[in-house]
């Protein structure tokens, strides 16, 4: 059965030996939705990126992307499907220049003409907000982690995704840094890009999410609208070790 | 169009993009194309060697230095290549097409091992440093299997294989009755040369290029931008085998002869050794240490010295320890900072 949504997982499962790192995760997101994903360390939300991705296998469940299944798909062939991803850990090209970093991406992956136009807008106005520029020479190594954190998200933005899964991009960074992440992840959201963002700094999740989803051990602990989630009781027990 | 193969020609995905380096390119392609008038012709078919080890260098840097695979069997194609070459020449021996079709023949089966071999090592993703060994294994197995092929019963059609003594008599490259020997054999090589480094250039400054050094640098992060990193990862490999090909025929056709060692051991380190001494990420540097490491072997051994693979492997201990990225990309950044450009400094 197909599904109406930007990602849809079915009872996912995922084990490394005796630890559960995705236990029946039933994840929903909507087109055009902006969702984050919180909990504390080990909860299992880069194992559910990479089970997202193709990086790693489901044990067992069902993932679908644009409404394609992509569960049995290589990481390279649900990218075609219009998903793009950041590493937890910047993963820029750090010994090739910006203009080559940002020349990798296939943008020709977008099917249709409008597609297109949208993902080159995006990457243009991702691009000015974070001040980079297509033709610079520079060595990624040499330019600061804020904005290879930034050249990263230009980076999938440059393959023209309609589903971006961000993972910590804000790590590192100064208030202002974060801030203007916010500002431009904000305005690729208006402009109708599925953004879902892993993060643990509650500034941000506060300033950007509508919607939030807490992972804990493995398995969605609960979802629903911000306020609702941050002043819950389990959550925040959650995030101070108390919950079982 | 002419501007795009200019642009393509040009780009920095090698060391020298400014003019004043072209007009230095420019220059150094007439003083090879002089040199056999000034020296006897013995001189320039000993040059014609040095050149024709250039295509299976220039293989080794685009597979090790841009793609981030190490092969430590590159010389099986080349020994496929040599001893195929002299299996189909050597039978249509007389007939002027034989030493063409030993050329097609050559390249025809050196692409389909490096096809077969390169399918099972990247689509079932072998680890990469498991490569260079399986690499190694391929031609030491081939060098065992060649080496026990003497006696009359080891011939195909009327080529002997030779066993360690190796197969003689190979005919040279020939096109219609003109054959290719001594100066003419040098230009044939030079401009087969030319022609592989200011293609590979071409294609490395291409979309294709590109994502091949992507790949090299992070192959996790290149496939989760939507490519199949497997595929292109076997198409460098056969093309870099193709380019062993290329020196493995010119060599036959050159020496009229091939014997297993040329698929042994010491001959598998060396085009590692000419591509890490000269910078394995640029090609230009590992063809000038190509014709410099492969004049000083030859201009030694030729004298009867012993110490020539000892001179080689100092040079490659002294890049290993001082220059890890290669000698002559450290003097071409080096010249580029006195240049004081940029670009130079952009390859890596």
């Amino acid at each position: 059965m197909a599904s109406e949504y930007a990602l849809e997982t079915r009872n996912v499962n995922k084990r490394f030996g005796g630890v559960v790192a995705a236990n029946n995760i039933d994840l929903k997101i909507e087109p055009g939705e902006l969702r984050c994903i919180i909990g504390p360390n080990g909860a299992g939300k880069s194992t559910l990126f990479s089970l997202l991705c193709g990086i790693q296998r489901a044990d067992s469940g069902e993932i679908y992307i644009g409404g394609h299944n992509v569960t049995h798909m290589q990481p390279y062939k649900r990218v075609r499907h219009g998903i793009g991803l950041t590493f937890q850990t910047n993963r820029a090209y750090q010994e090739l220049s910006v203009k080559h970093n940002l020349m990798v991406p296939n943008p020709s992956l977008a099917v249709s003409k409008e597609a297109h136009q949208q993902g080159q807008e995006r990457l243009m106005l991702a691009l000015e907000e974070f001040g980079l520029d297509l033709n610079d020479d520079t060595l990624a190594s040499e330019i600061p982690h804020h904005t290879l954190q930034w050249l990263e998200i230009s980076m999938v933005l440059a393959g023209f995704p309609d589903l971006v899964l961000i993972d910590e991009p804000t790590a590192g960074m100064s208030r202002e840094e974060t801030d203007r992440t916010v500002t431009v992840l904000k305005k690729l959201n208006d402009s109708g890009l599925t953004i879902i963002v892993v993060e643990h700094d509650m500034h941000f999740v506060k300033s950007i999410a509508k919607k939030v989803t807490v992972l804990h051990q493995g398995r969605i602990f609960i979802e629903g609208n911000l306020d609702e989630v941050v002043t819950n009781e389990e959550v925040k027990k959650i995030y101070l070790g108390h919950a079982h | 169009m002419t501007s795009k193969i200019l642009h393509l020609i040009g780009g920095n995905a090698d060391i020298g993009t400014s003019k004043t380096f072209w007009i230095g390119f420019v220059i150094a392609v007439i003083l090879f194309a002089l040199y056999p008038t000034q020296v006897s012709e013995f001189r320039a078919s000993n040059a014609s060697y040095y050149l024709l080890n250039i295509p299976l260098a220039l293989g080794m840097a685009l597979l090790w230095g841009y793609c981030g695979v190490l092969s430590f069997g590159h010389v099986a194609y080349f020994g496929i290549a040599g001893y195929t070459y002299g299996i189909i020449a050597g039978n249509m021996a007389g007939n002027s097409l034989g030493s063409i079709a030993g050329v097609l023949g050559g390249l025809l089966a050196s692409a389909v091992v490096a096809g077969i071999f390169a399918y099972f090592v990247f689509y079932s993703r072998v680890r990469e440093w498991i490569i260079p060994i399986l690499t190694l294994v391929l031609t030491l197995l081939l060098e065992t299997f060649l080496g026990q092929t003497a006696g009359y019963q080891w011939r195909v059609g009327s080529v002997l294989l030779g066993g360690y003594n190796g197969m003689t008599g190979i005919p040279s490259f020939q096109i219609g009755s003109f054959v290719f020997m001594g100066n003419s054999f040098y230009y044939f090589c030079m401009v087969i040369v030319l022609a592989c480094y200011v293609g590979l250039r071409m294609l490395l400054n291409s979309k294709f290029g590109q994502v091949v050094t992507a790949i090299r640098e992070d192959p996790l992060r290149t496939e989760v931008f939507g490519y199949d990193i497997r595929a292109r990862q076997w198409l460098v490999f056969v093309l870099s085998a193709l380019l062993a090909a290329i020196s493995g025929l010119l060599y036959v056709q050159w020496g009229n002869y091939i014997t297993p060692s040329q698929v042994g051991l010491l001959s598998a380190a060396l085009p590692v050794i000419w591509a890490a001494v000269g910078g394995r990420t640029s090609l230009l540097a590992v063809l000038i240490a190509t014709i410099v490491l492969n004049w000083v072997t030859f201009t030694l051994s030729s004298q009867g010295n012993q110490y020539a693979m000892v001179i080689i492997g100092t040079a490659l201990v002294i890049t290993m320890v001082f220059f890890p990225r290669g000698i002559v990309i450290m003097i071409a950044e080096w010249i580029g900072k006195l240049t004081n450009r940029k670009n130079t400094t952009v390859i890596r």
